[in-house]
């Protein structure tokens, strides 16, 4: 994900993909426990509240991470990346959720349910990290 | 904005990966700033500067 993924990556930024790896991590692991738990047990509003600020602590870990990252990333360059990276995510997810939100309202499809946005933004930014890393290699 | 960077750097016999080695940053960094693709910052500028002790308008210049 980081530049030169093959080569070594500074302690910053293995210790950043280690942690934006494990929140991710938590994100889908809570998100599956808390879908399953609703299904099937039914909780209370308060309960489900709780699950909620749950599942979006390690989004907010997330935020930290990537926040965290790019106060302490010495290169100005490799900043510029992840922002532009980040920005990448940010649209397309806006972009999937916005086409998908006007579709539904007309047919009646299955919509992607607004808990794995997070997981959309993190995947597209990772992409679109890979592709501005490949792009500057030449 | 264009540089002398890699004339500088072929002058020291300097790979980028060296150059970048020696400034703390990526190739990546040292790549896009040869290219154009990018402008360093000004602390970025006087790094390159201190290194290959000339000033900055000697490294960089206008279109």
């Amino acid at each position: 994900m980081f530049p030169s993924c093959k080569k070594k990556l500074s302690p910053l930024q293995r210790r950043s993909l280690q942690m934006f790896g494990g929140n991710l991590s938590l994100i889908v692991g809570i998100s599956v426990a808390s879908q399953y738990f609703v299904e099937h047990g039914h909780p209370s509003k308060t309960v489900a509240l709780c699950l909620a600020v749950l599942v979006a602590i390690p989004v907010v870990g997330i935020m930290a991470v990537v926040g965290r990252y790019l106060r302490q990333e010495t290169d100005e360059f490799v900043r510029l990346l992840v922002t532009q990276a980040l920005l990448w995510g940010l649209g397309l997810t806006m972009v999937v959720n916005t086409m998908m939100g006007l579709l539904t309202q007309f047919y009646p499809i299955y919509r992607l349910p607004p808990i794995l946005n997070i997981d959309l933004f993190c995947v597209t930014a990772m992409i679109a990290l890979r592709v501005q890393l490949w792009r500057s290699q030449s | 904005m264009k540089n002398r960077l890699r004339v500088l750097r072929a002058e020291r016999n300097w790979s980028q990966a060296d150059l970048a080695e020696k400034l703390v940053v990526s190739r990546q960094s040292v790549n896009a700033i040869e290219t154009g693709r990018f402008d360093p910052s000004l602390p970025l500028a006087f790094k390159l500067a201190r290194l290959f002790d000339i000033p900055i308008e000697a490294i960089f210049y206008d279109e």
